[in-house]
């Protein structure tokens, strides 16, 4: 997987590519506006991470020329600004996801792994198996191990939501944003509650729990012994 | 301020209040336009006027022609008379005779009876009136049979009793005279009417035409207010004094476009300049828990009570930022339809577990249709802070309760935020909305003293009015969103 980051901010930048690199992702540079629109546009890569205020060329103004010319790799949004109409401006633009400075590595991490992911996987199934957990989101039913687990309608989508990413690490950002379509922080630890209710109807009383917490990023439904 | 009932009986009414409404559509009925009245007022007067003139004409010419008869009546009367005097009764009946007959004018009646009323001459066989009429000019109806048809004349005479004491009358008919002023009559009704009509269209024409440049100049305005600030007020190059007002009020939107441009530019830099340090220490603290899995334990949890502080400075900063962005004026992002009462059910919702960990019992109720015009985010982030704030200052334990509810009120949804808490003294409400205000003294918590601030910033972007009132006991918060139609 070949990632273009296009940063200014040279530690910043340094310290990203050295961590996406240890992550195992092929990582390159660029340095400023007018030099990361030239490489986006050649179009090798899987992925394209751009901060939103660049020399030269403003990081929406990237992204639009690679829409112009039908690109469709995904790009995820830097930006210092944070406003809520600046979110909108840089998704109207044509970003894929949006990420406001200063975020935590394990946050861009789990969110580069979605836009990859997604733009891999194909149309959206109504069914999802995860080991002996079933979800069935027509009859709005699940069902783990043949037995039937009452779930309310925010629960449900909850765990769609981690289903569709199995074995992807999940941040309490994300879910927020995800599941409740909610793009600020509140300052509780309201996902976690949220988390820990579903993990107890999914996984109680389960010698396999499907639902993880990684310490420091989020969390991850794996299938059970892998 | 009128929308919605008045809160203040003691609640003190925050300063977000001050641009209340601006940016509501203002509904030109037409009937309510100055130019409508105007016109209306117009079309009185010019039918006022035509209806003087003409009805004034009008009665002119009826007493002319009635004059013109008068004066024929009397010569012939004279006339006669001197012939009676003259020749005595014979001589009047020849006289008379030989009127009828002969080139005579037209329409003349002639009619000598004696002291009973017998016809001794005349071309009218009966006495028209019962004994001699009062009036100087009797007019009566004469009744003909000319060939093929029956036909009434009007006629106008004057009746003398003669020395001798036979009665003479001398009259005209008067029916062609009367066709005339009924013609003129007619004509004249026909004047005032086309006239009124012509005024009331005219005048509904250009109170139509000036209603819908001002609505357009109204309409313009109000989508300013709503975020396009890149519209302009139509110029539509007739050069008149709309063109003029439009030329001017454009230059003062390019002004301000051009100073919110400036006010944006700004902003962005000061928010990236103050996040891109934070983001490099965030970085780095980043980066040594990662490269160096081998920390001392001691080292590795007070880098990561560093990185949470970071977090919270970035999040204090987010607001800052946020109330920033509301006080520069700029308006409001993204604006579009939000139905307050649901959006109050899903934070209820994703708050509760965490509230009922605390004993307070969160709920929310909505009635009507609760749907405003505003921002999804920044909604959600008043609430939020509405309900963080009664998490934070609520006592701990069972008891402890917050209400959230939406209610569709004539012009604005009502959104209400009441607990039970220690609530904030009078006094100290104005203060509780500026940034950094710490209210309870001495109160050891976490808080950035931001919450209230933020809800208020929040609430001036979305032209809200904000009260914070006593719950008796607790404190009930207020935010009356203005119904805003969608464009």
């Amino acid at each position: 997987m070949h990632i273009l980051l296009i940063e200014d901010d040279a530690e910043a930048a340094e310290f990203l590519v050295k961590g996406l690199r240890e992550s195992g992702y092929e990582v390159s540079h660029a340095q400023d506006g007018r030099e990361g629109v030239q490489r986006a546009t050649e179009g090798q890569f899987d992925l394209v991470v751009t901060d939103r205020m660049l020399p030269h060329l403003d990081g929406l103004a990237i992204i639009q020329q690679m829409r112009q010319r039908s690109l469709s790799t995904p790009v995820l949004v830097l930006s210092a600004l944070g406003t809520v109409d600046d979110r909108i401006r840089g998704l109207k633009a044509g970003g894929d996801d949006y990420l406001t400075k200063p975020f935590a590595f394990a946050e861009l991490l789990a969110r580069i792994e979605a836009l990859l992911r997604r733009s891999s996987s194909g149309a959206e199934a109504t069914r999802l198996k995860v080991s002996d957990l079933e979800l069935d989101l027509l009859a709005r039913r699940v069902v783990r191990g043949g037995r039937e687990i009452e779930l309310t309608a925010r629960e449900l989508k909850l765990l769609e939501f981690l289903m569709r990413r199995v074995g992807q690490v999940v941040t309490r950002t994300m879910l927020l944003e995800g599941v409740w379509d909610l793009h600020f922080d509140p300052q509780s630890n309201l996902i976690d509650v949220h988390i820990s209710r579903l993990r107890h109807a999914v996984d109680k009383g389960s010698e396999n729990p499907l639902i993880h917490t990684i310490r420091g990023s989020g969390y991850v439904l794996r299938p059970a012994n892998t | 301020m009128s929308a919605g009932p008045d809160i203040s009986a003691s609640p003190i009414p925050v300063r977000v209040a001050r641009s209340r409404g601006a940016g509501e559509k203002v509904k030109t009925d037409l009937v309510n336009t100055t130019a409508f009245r105007l016109s209306v007022g117009y079309t009185l007067l010019v039918t006022l006027a035509v209806a003087v003139t003409l009805g004034s004409a009008y009665l002119l010419t009826q007493s002319l022609i009635a004059d013109e008869v008068d004066l024929i009546i009397d010569t012939e009367m004279k006339g006669l008379n001197d012939k009676f005097t003259r020749s005595g009764l014979s001589g009047l009946t020849d006289e008379i005779n030989l009127r009828i007959d002969s080139w005579g004018r037209v329409g003349a009646v002639y009619l000598l009876v004696d002291e009973h009323y017998d016809q001794i001459a005349g071309n009218v066989e009966q006495w028209p009136f019962k004994g001699m009429p009062v009036e100087r000019r009797p007019e009566f109806t004469l009744s003909t049979i000319e060939p093929g048809r029956r036909s009434s004349h009007p006629v106008r005479a004057e009746v003398r009793t003669l020395p001798d004491g036979n009665r003479l009358l001398v009259g005209t008919d008067i029916s062609q005279g009367q066709r005339f002023a009924e013609k003129f009559r007619v004509a004249t009704l026909w004047g005032i009417g086309l006239s009124t009509l012509a005024a009331a269209l005219a005048g509904f024409w250009f109170s139509f035409k000036l209603a819908h440049r001002v609505g357009d100049v109204t309409e313009t305005c109000r989508r300013i207010l709503a975020g396009d600030l890149g519209r302009r007020l139509p110029v539509a190059g007739a050069r008149d004094e709309f063109d003029a007002l439009a030329i001017q009020v454009n230059r003062v939107l390019d002004r301000l476009e051009d100073q919110t441009r400036t006010v944006r530019a700004t902003f962005d830099s000061a928010a990236h300049d103050l996040r891109a340090p934070l983001h490099r220490l965030r970085t780095r603290m980043d980066a040594l828990l990662l490269r160096s899995p081998s920390l001392e334990p001691a080292v590795h949890e007070s880098v990561e009570s560093a990185l949470r502080e970071v977090d919270r400075l970035q999040r204090t900063l987010a607001i800052l930022l946020q109330i920033a962005l509301a006080e520069s004026g700029a308006p409001l992002a993204a604006p579009m339809a939000i139905d307050v009462g649901e959006l109050a059910d899903e934070l209820v919702e994703l708050f509760e577990p965490v509230a009922r960990e605390r004993g307070l019992t969160l709920s929310s109720t909505h009635s009507g249709d609760t749907t405003v015009h505003g921002n999804r985010q920044l909604l959600a982030q008043l609430m939020t802070n509405l309900i963080e704030n009664a998490l934070k200052y609520i006592p701990a334990g069972p008891g402890g309760r917050l209400e959230l509810s939406a209610a569709r009120l004539d012009r604005c949804v009502r959104f209400v935020a009441s607990d039970n808490g220690p609530g904030i003294p009078p006094q100290d409400r104005e203060r509780a909305v500026q940034p950094f205000a710490r209210l309870a003294k001495g109160q050891e918590t976490h808080t950035s003293g931001l919450g209230l601030s933020l809800v208020a910033a929040i609430a001036r972007l979305h032209r809200a009015r904000l009260a914070l009132e006593s719950n008796e006991p607790g404190l009930r918060v207020v935010v009356d969103l203005p119904l805003e139609q969608p464009d």
